[in-house]
């Protein structure tokens, strides 16, 4: 991965180019969510938005590129366990991703 | 427990509860929603005083402080914000440029290549979306903390103010405050306006800052981060261990 051909290095991804970039992804369970819209409000990346009239609201991460970085704070104030990360973010060759295993919570040792 | 361990610091047995400051650790989460209410001066001098405590390379205290509380002038630093995050969009987002596809997409090629860090695609789509009015750089938080580095300090000043920022930003979560780093101020360091008015001079440069008030809702809370290798090296082998997943050495 240190090692980049000059086809590599003249081929930095342009961060819309779904060849290179995969953003993070989440899993919203719609079930629980009731769409309050606090995760909307707190995304950095405003990747998530509410849909839907009335009881049927619910969030729904952007289909076209959201701007997730994967970063959890909506799992965190979501009070119903609705939405959590299901893929880390992937900008490839250039970029330090989230690759380095399964997402875990902090453990006891 | 150990002798010198601080007050509430507890068992650290195996599998032992986390201690108060642990908690707090784990818990911060970066705060984007706050509530109108002003932190109480006394409350954000606590806070500072954490800084004020903070490690730092051959104890040069390499910072300085400045609390922003106005509101009409934290609108102002925004609004200045917005605006060098549009002068950016309008040179390399190859997505909407009046320059043209192309032409922007060159800049950003060389652009990225010149600030890669800054132009990582999170601060880059961050840019976008300060620019297009849909994230608010300061978060509608009623107090700001701007971290000035001072360039004649030891070794490496950035990597204090980050010390000393932490200091802070737990000690504020520890008082039921909310924080957020804010990047963005550096961008204020380009013009001439805001290092004039907030006097801003050699050997001072504005490098972070932290935004201060009370949360809206409750944001702290334990999720789930990235498992990681560490080696470990002792009695003269190596292993790996997955810190943060189940107990097994790779």
């Amino acid at each position: 991965m240190s090692r980049f051909s000059l086809r590599d290095r003249l081929s930095v991804p342009t961060y819309d180019n779904e060849v290179y970039a995969t953003t993070g992804r989440l899993v919203i369970d719609l079930e629980k969510c009731n769409g309050c819209g606090i995760c909307a409000q707190v995304c950095p990346g405003k990747a998530i938005s509410i849909r839907g009239e009335g009881k049927a609201k619910r969030a729904y991460l952007d289909e076209d590129f959201p701007q997730c970085m994967s970063c959890n704070d909506c799992a965190a104030i979501c009070e119903r366990d609705a939405l959590k990360v299901a893929v880390a973010y992937d900008f490839g060759l250039y970029y330090k991703k989230i690759n380095r295993g399964e997402f875990a919570p902090p453990r006891k040792y | 427990m150990d002798e010198t361990a601080v007050a509430g610091g507890g068992e650290t047995g195996a599998g032992a509860d986390w201690n108060p400051v642990e908690r707090v650790i784990l818990e911060r989460r970066s705060v984007r929603k706050y509530k109108d209410r002003q932190v109480p001066e006394n409350v954000v001098q606590r806070v500072l005083e954490a800084g004020r405590f903070a490690p730092s390379a051959g104890n040069t205290q390499p910072w300085k402080f400045i609390v922003i509380r106005d509101a009409a002038m934290l609108d102002e630093m925004e609004r200045d914000i917005v605006r060098w995050c549009k002068i950016f969009k309008f040179f390399i987002d190859w997505r909407t440029s009046p320059l043209g596809r192309r032409m922007a997409w060159l800049m950003s090629q060389v652009s990225i290549r010149v600030k890669r860090n800054q132009l990582h695609p999170i601060p880059f789509g961050a840019i976008c979306l300060v620019a297009d009015g849909k994230l608010r750089a300061f978060h509608g938080a009623p107090t700001l903390i701007l971290l000035l580095e001072d360039r004649r300090g030891a070794a490496r000043p950035q990597v204090d103010i980050g010390c000393c920022g932490q200091n802070m930003v737990l000690a504020a979560h520890s008082m039921g405050l909310g924080t957020c780093w804010v990047g963005f101020v550096e961008l204020l360091k380009y013009g001439l306006k805001w290092r004039r008015r907030l006097g801003v001079e050699f050997p001072y440069r504005i490098c972070e800052g932290i935004c201060l008030g009370y949360p809206f809702g409750n944001p702290n809370g334990m999720i789930e981060r990235e498992v990681m290798d560490v080696d470990w090296y002792e009695d003269g082998a190596m292993r790996t261990v997955r810190q943060g997943g189940d107990d097994v050495t790779v």
